[in-house]
């Protein structure tokens, strides 16, 4: 039994141990994408931990009672289960499963102690009911063992959310099929952060990539709080078309007294300083080009520069989604389908205006 | 000299000139001056310098080619292929300067017709390019060799020789062979620059549409980009080049040679060592063979007699042997390879075309593509053939000339003849050929001719240190000329930037420089200003050069220096193509980089920016 697996082991036939989630990380990193390392914490550990623990029998039969439209006894049911799940200690195997997962990743991150994401990834069979599977239980900055199993328990009990069961209720899915798997992923201790688009999103120039970065965790640059620095860089001839430096007053990082992320004042001589090496701003570019060629369409990508590890190991990809405003506009011909001749016609007819 | 009111340049009426310069308008005819008579037509077009044909104060007789280029360039465009809405490029001399101005579009009736005709003729060239371009080159190539068969008399007989009065008379002698002879090699000059242009409007208009579909496809491309997708290899231009290489090679694996080639004797002193060893002989029979026509390359532009070439300066090819000899030995590689260059232009069409959203634009994208790769290798063939291998044959026709007025007496220099201009020769010479044929003891009038010459070149020399404005007039907003932005690289900014330069500011004060982002990089390093062509053998390895324009028998020194940034030239000038090659940074059409720059100042050149920084200025 595989109660846990290294991302690096993962690819898309992974999906029904290791949920879509964590797959696609997998994918992500068998395309030479970098993403934070990690394992997943297998359908196969939820399975072992509901029936070695006793508690799967419980589970099946309260939700067996269960009358639909009755929505009180919907709630209680999902509290009820959830809170069964959560209270009842990780027997062995899978808890020592997630201790030496957690403590490789430790190592491999050369931390004591690293801080990761415990997030849920739902499986195949429950993928239509995704939303509601508790795929957006995330816990952020999450340190230590019995953290992390706490952490995982409550994403198993996301499985048990009243509208999920609802919802598997309704549609006659029965719930001894519905499996979860959890990532457990480094998070990263980010220098610098922040966005970047495989087209000039200001004018669905595909052949750009642009790039925006301020110090510390990219939530600075995502919301808007601070005016990143910005670069436009050719996907082919890799000219640095526009370099914008700004002042950046304030970073987003994590205060590990109070366990969030907080904001803080950038010191003064860091302030007007560019937040990324050009070594850097080339290395990004190769990787959103080699994202956009794995996804074929496209991207909008978040990427962090991690202070644990050097150059390039440090460049790491923390969210991938199809870019959605130049993509889904439908777009015509640009060249109004016209031959060479018709072009240079066209060119010879024109009055060519000075650029600047 | 400056205009105090803001967004315009003087009125080329009224410019003042130093007290040096005074006579200089009669160096040159008189249609090429500023006229009451054409005021306000003058005034309502936009003048500019002339840096590429003409960084230097203009010798009289050189105004040849720009006379020929004035009349074939404009007629393609106006007259033969009939680009609808474009005219001529006119020119005119302000001081021993010469200016250029794109006219404005004809009127709109004109551009109908006009567009007529373009779709009719045009189309037929790029159809029968390559057949075009074969019957081009044979042409061009026998107007060259019957250039050089002109006969020129060094001296003139005290009697015509028996042969051609008996027994058949040939009924017309020196008197009249001398002055025919130099109308003959005006009118193939004037025939070669009709040549010249054949194609190379086209191409232009190939070029600049081009950069329009890449433009619509990928809104922010730089013009770097796109011409790092036309541009290929100046093939021919790269010969003279690859026969050093080969020289060098050569030397390297005989016996003895590479050793007398790489000493400190003179040039002639080592033709004359070399002769005497079987493996020299055998070395110097190689290199008369590359000779014609490789070393007719001009060590400058080819636009200025004194440039001089590879034959007439032979120190040149030979100091550039013995780098590259010593280079090899280092176990260096010395070539270039052209296949290389052609394969990246090709990698970054394919990756360009691959970004490509529709079926439909790639298909349109290859058929632009296609049209000007078509075309464009005539921009990067003729060069040669004209602009060197022409000219040089021009130069050396006319020093005969010179040497006859010379042996005649009536000039003191050969070159002196360079000091009057193509229709001022005629007149000395019927002056010669007067007094030969009134008999003995006849005076020819060679004091006033001498006095002329020198007096001129004083006032060229002079000129040397007087810096023109870099325009004048009002700037229009729009051109539609192919070669002013491809060529000079004019563009708003450009003018601003020139506007910049003309204020109080005096030129220590500037710190920064923009032009054309034309070969990526970063480099920072000392800079070598080469005003004059002369100047080449100064620069040392390391250093960033900074000059008016290059050309191509500037192609060894690029293995020498950090990074290149010129006055004047746009995104497919010599430099940047070359540094391309070359992998430096470069940064093109800077405007005034020269007068700004002094040699020993620490630059930082930005050739994906396009900005020149001057760090530190020299102590």
């Amino acid at each position: 039994m595989d109660y846990i697996l290294d991302f690096e082991l993962l690819d898309k036939t992974s999906l029904p141990m290791a949920g879509g989630k964590n797959a696609s990380l997998g994918e992500m990193i068998k395309s030479g994408i970098r993403v934070p390392p990690g394992f997943a914490v297998t359908t196969d550990s939820y399975l072992n931990f509901i029936t070695e623990t006793g508690i799967k029998d419980k589970i099946y039969e309260i939700l067996s009672h269960l009358q639909s439209d009755d929505v009180d006894a919907l709630n209680k049911a999902s509290a009820e289960i959830q809170g069964l799940i959560n209270s009842t200690s990780m027997n062995n195997e899978v808890q020592w499963a997630i201790e030496s997962g957690y403590s490789q990743l430790c190592k491999k991150c050369n931390v004591k102690q690293v801080p990761v994401a415990v997030r849920s990834s739902a499986t195949a069979e429950d993928l239509p009911t995704a939303s509601f599977a508790g795929q957006q239980d995330t816990y952020l900055w999450v340190v230590g063992t019995d953290n992390i199993i706490n952490s995982v328990r409550k994403c198993w009990a996301s499985l048990y959310t009243p509208r999920a069961i609802d919802y598997r209720n309704r549609n006659d899915f029965p719930h001894e099929k519905v499996l979860i798997s959890v990532g457990v992923q480094k998070m990263v201790n980010s220098r610098a952060a922040g966005v970047m688009f495989t087209l000039n999103p200001t004018n669905g120039d595909p052949s750009k990539v642009v790039i925006e970065g301020s110090w510390g965790l990219g939530e600075t640059v995502v919301s808007g709080s601070v005016n990143p620095d910005k670069f436009v860089v050719d996907k082919v001839v890799m000219e640095t078309s526009e370099r914008t430096v700004s002042v950046k007053h304030i970073q987003c990082v994590h205060d590990p007294k109070g366990g969030e992320v907080i904001d803080v004042d950038v010191e003064e001589d860091m302030q007007s300083r560019c937040c990324l090496e050009d070594q850097e701003i080339k290395e990004l570019v190769k990787i959103a080009k080699g994202i956009e060629t794995h996804y074929g369409r496209a991207m909008d990508i978040e990427w962090a520069i991690d202070m644990d590890f050097s150059f390039p190991e440090n460049m790491f990809i923390v969210q991938a989604r199809p870019e959605t405003v130049w993509s889904q506009r439908k777009k015509g011909p640009l060249l109004g389908k016209k031959s060479g001749y018709q072009l240079l016609m066209d060119q010879a007819m024109k009055r060519i205006k000075i650029p600047g | 000299m400056v205009d105090e009111k803001a967004g315009r340049f003087p009125d080329p009426h009224e410019i003042e000139f130093p007290p040096e310069l005074e006579g200089w308008e009669e160096m040159y005819p008189s249609h090429y001056l500023f006229s009451k008579e054409r005021e306000g037509w003058e005034k309502s077009q936009f003048w500019y310098q002339d840096k590429i044909h003409d960084p230097e104060p203009m010798p009289p007789l050189d105004l040849i080619f720009h006379e020929a280029w004035q009349i074939s360039l404009a007629q393609y465009t106006t007259r033969v292929f009939c680009i609808p809405p474009a005219q001529g490029i006119a020119q005119r001399m302000v001081g021993p300067y010469m200016y250029i101005c794109a006219i404005n579009p004809p009127p709109d009736e004109v551009m109908g017709e006009k567009a007529q005709l373009f779709e009719k003729r045009v189309f037929y060239v790029f159809e029968h390019y390559n057949e075009i371009w074969d019957k081009w080159i044979i042409k061009f190539k026998a107007l060259g060799e019957e250039m050089k068969a002109v006969e020129i008399p060094h001296e003139l007989p005290k009697f015509v020789p028996e042969d051609q009065v008996l027994p058949a008379p040939t009924g017309c002698y020196v008197s009249h062979d001398m002055k025919e002879a130099f109308d003959i090699l005006v009118n193939q000059m004037f025939k070669g620059w009709q040549y010249h242009f054949e194609m190379l409007n086209l191409t232009y208009l190939a070029y600049l549409m081009f950069g329009d579909v890449c433009r619509k496809l990928f809104p922010g491309i730089s013009e770097s980009a796109i011409g790092k997708m036309v541009a290929g290899a100046y093939v021919s231009m790269f010969r003279p080049e690859e026969e050093l290489c080969r020289l060098s090679r050569l030397a390297v694996s005989s016996r003895g040679v590479a050793d007398i080639l790489k000493s400190d004797m003179a040039v002639d002193q080592k033709i004359a060592e070399l002769d005497k060893i079987p493996d020299g002989k055998h070395w110097l029979e190689e290199y008369d063979k590359a000779k014609d026509p490789w070393f007719y390359v001009s060590c400058g532009s080819g636009w200025f007699h004194y440039e001089g070439s590879w034959l007439s300066k032979p120190d040149i090819p030979y100091s550039y042997i013995q780098s590259y000899i010593e280079r090899l030995e280092n176990g260096e590689t010395i070539e270039r390879s052209l296949d290389k260059i052609e394969k990246e232009r090709d990698e970054i069409v394919a990756k360009y075309r691959e970004l490509i959203e529709s079926d439909e634009d790639r298909k349109a994208f290859d058929d632009a593509y296609k049209t000007v790769r078509t075309i464009y290798v005539f921009a990067e063939d003729h060069l040669f053939w004209v602009e060197h291998w022409f000219h040089t044959i021009w130069f050396d026709k006319i020093r005969e000339f010179g040497t006859l007025l010379v042996n005649t007496g009536m000039l003191n220099e050969v070159d002196d003849i360079f000091m009057f201009n193509r229709y001022e020769v005629p007149e000395i010479l019927t002056e010669v050929a007067t007094a030969w044929a009134l008999g003995v003891d006849v005076p020819l009038r060679s004091d006033y001719y001498q006095a002329k010459a020198d007096k001129r070149k004083k006032i060229l020399e002079a000129a040397r240190e007087w810096t023109p404005t870099p325009a004048l007039g009002v700037p229009p907003e729009e051109v539609a000329e192919p070669f002013t932005i491809m060529l000079w690289g004019i563009t708003t900014d450009k003018v601003k930037e020139w506007l910049k330069g003309m204020g109080e500011v005096s030129t220590e004060d500037v710190s920064e420089l923009k032009g054309f982002a034309s070969s990526a990089g970063v480099a920072e390093g000392p800079a070598r200003v080469l005003k004059r062509l002369g100047e080449i053998m100064d620069l040392q390895p390391g250093e960033i050069m900074v000059c008016p324009n290059t050309n191509p028998s500037w192609a060894p020194v690029f293995g020498k220096i950090k990074a290149a940034v010129t006055d004047i030239g746009g995104l497919t000038c010599h430099a940047a193509i070359v540094c391309r090659e070359y992998g430096l940074p470069s940064v093109t059409g800077t405007g005034f980089a020269t007068s700004v720059i002094k040699t020993g100042d620490i630059i930082k050149v930005d050739g994906e920016t396009g900005v020149v920084t001057i760090v530190e200025r020299a102590g």
